[in-house]
């Protein structure tokens, strides 16, 4: 791998530490699960359903994606991209950046493989959460039984997987719009745009081509086993693909770069 | 009172005793004679047009070269160009001698700098900033220490940037832009919002690196009064243009060039008539003597010839432009 990206990158690093964005992904990672705690706490019978329903870990894992797909993971990322993207333009960083012996293409794609990563991070505190989010009412409340049954690691790893593609045209969209604006108001009402639109435009029937409206879609697919009329993943990859590439041609078309 | 040393600055010192020249400067020293040279620099923008105008800069390496100009006269734009901030739209621009765009990486790695504010990552700290920068150079880590050692910022621990003051703040950008050991320095106005202790550690600061190190400096100011001290060459632009580029010495000539000598007697035409037989240069204003200004003997030799001629001598006053005087006389011609 090019040596210039993985300096960039190790330095992008570096600038996510304390950041609002980093402390974003943590508490966006666990909000739901701690919701869920509560809720099971309070009402111990709705888990308890879940325990009689036969598929534990798959219904669990359905309900704690509710709340998330339809508003959270979307707000979550439009806000952390454009926190981490205004970084620069609030330290007034850009000319310093682009004043290093890195390349622009290692400056673009490192930020860019910053945030897939903290996408990742996410993802991996969120499934942490849904495990506990099962257990610890279990251990606070007697009445309500461990979690013993055996997970399915293939659906967990695949609906990850699906659920994590279909986020990042978004997160590609919000890149592209963050590094225009400097001011921060403008990538996120444009990003909160966008998803209120996608949830709006529910069930319009060109609704596949609104990427921000895919992790509710998905998720009303996977809840009610429809068979999907279009391929969101593949749509994902195309727009990701469109968007990132679209992206990096305004960067570095760029005429003052700081 | 005796005032005490900055510890910063002791430690600068067994810095710079334990340094040396890298091969690559010394080349670039001996075969180079400037290390930023632009030929018919011209640039606008949609809201401004023609900020720079046919801009010829002649930087010669090993130089602090000091560039002048008021606000708006373009210096962060032409500086901004040099470092490839701004597309160029005419003319050349020639840093070590090679075109910035086709080396831009090879190019800044020699470069350090610092364009009007600091830019640093308030969130993180001193160490962090540098730790950062230093994953971007490919410099040893060891520099992150030695760095913050030359600014005097080692104690600050982990305070973040964006608690630091100005001072601090400008203190920290200078250790960025020394981090790669650079050969050469571009500043724009880094002075700025320090209190007079602080522009004096800076000054010396910046003699100390281009003295022992070779480090060539542009630095950018609307004062001339701010760097006279510092620069050996001297670049002043206005309203787009350059006015002047030389060596301080030049401009001191200068300044001796434009000075005169008033002389007011009880007899001004005998005056002029023994003047003039010394074969010097007279004019009469207002019925008063001017003259260039002569060497001080020779003002003492003419005060006599006069008194020894029978007339009254009542005033002899040298009139000196200051570096200052002729700074806004070229900024405003």
């Amino acid at each position: 791998m090019n040596n210039g990206f993985i300096n960039s990158f190790s330095a992008e690093w570096i600038k996510k530490r304390r950041s609002f964005a980093s402390w974003l992904v943590l508490i966006g990672g666990f909000f739901v699960p701690l919701i869920s705690i509560l809720i099971f706490l309070a009402y111990p019978k709705q888990l308890l359903g879940i325990h009689a329903s036969g598929h534990f870990w798959i219904l669990h894992f359905q309900k704690s994606w509710q709340l998330m797909a339809f508003m959270l993971l979307p707000m979550g990322i439009v806000l952390a991209v454009s926190l981490i993207t205004q970084l620069e333009f609030k330290n007034n960083s850009w000319k310093q950046l682009h004043t290093a012996p890195v390349s622009l293409s290692s400056i673009y794609f490192s930020k860019l493989a910053v945030l897939i990563t903290m996408l990742l991070q996410l993802f991996l505190l969120f499934n942490l959460g849904i495990y506990l989010s099962a257990v610890i009412p279990s251990l606070l409340n007697s009445n309500i039984p461990f979690p013993k049954y055996a997970i399915d690691p293939i659906y967990f790893l695949k609906e990850n997987a699906n659920y994590f593609i279909i986020c990042l045209p978004m997160l590609a969209l919000q890149f592209l719009i963050s590094l225009q604006f400097r001011n921060f108001l403008v990538p996120v009402g444009a990003g909160l745009a966008f998803t209120i639109g996608g949830l709006i435009a529910l069930s319009w029937k060109y609704i596949y081509m609104i990427p921000s409206s895919y992790t509710a879609l998905y998720f009303l697919q996977t809840k009610d086993n429809t068979v999907p009329a279009h391929n969101l993943q593949s749509w994902s990859l195309f727009y990701f693909l469109l968007f990132v590439l679209l992206g990096y041609w305004l960067y570095i078309s760029k005429k003052e770069k700081g | 009172m005796q005032t005490k040393t900055p510890l910063w600055q002791n430690s600068f010192k067994s810095h710079i005793q334990t340094r040396f020249l890298c091969p690559e400067s010394i080349a670039i020293k001996n075969k180079l004679m400037y290390c930023v040279e632009t030929r018919h620099l011209s640039h606008s923008f949609s809201s401004h047009p023609n900020v720079l105008k046919d801009i010829n800069l002649q930087v010669p390496t090993g130089s602090i070269y000091g560039f002048l100009g008021p606000n708006g006269a373009g210096k962060t734009t032409s500086l901004r160009l040099l470092l490839g901030l701004i597309k160029k739209q005419q003319g050349e621009l020639l840093l070590f001698d090679k075109p910035f765009l086709k080396q831009r990486e090879t190019v800044l790695k020699k470069i350090g700098s610092m364009i009007e504010s600091p830019s640093l990552y308030g969130h993180l700290t001193a160490v962090e900033n540098l730790q950062l920068m230093q994953k971007l150079y490919q410099c040893p880590e060891t520099r992150i220490a030695e760095v913050l050692n030359i600014v005097g910022l080692s104690a600050t621990g982990s305070k973040k940037a964006s608690q630091f003051s100005l001072g601090m703040k400008q203190r920290l950008s200078l250790a960025v832009a020394l981090l790669h050991q650079p050969t050469l320095l571009i500043l724009d106005e880094p002075t700025n919002g320090l209190d007079p202790n602080g522009i004096i550690e800076i000054r010396d600061l910046l003699k100390k690196l281009n003295e022992e190190e070779g480090i060539s400096i542009i630095i950018s100011s609307h004062l001339l009064s701010e760097i006279e001290k510092l620069v050996t060459h001297v670049g002043i632009i206005s309203k787009g243009k350059m006015v002047f580029q030389g060596t301080l010495e030049n401009l001191v000539s200068k300044q001796q060039h434009d000075s005169k000598l008033i002389i007011e007697t009880s007899d001004t035409d005998g005056s002029i008539e023994i003047l003039s037989r010394l074969q010097l240069t007279v004019t009469r204003e207002n019925g008063k003597i001017i003259l260039p200004i002569p060497s001080k003997e020779m003002i003492a030799s003419l005060n006599r010839q006069l008194i020894n001629a029978g007339v009254d001598v009542y005033e002899m006053s040298p009139v000196k432009k200051d570096l200052e005087t002729i700074f806004m006389e070229l900024i405003n011609q």
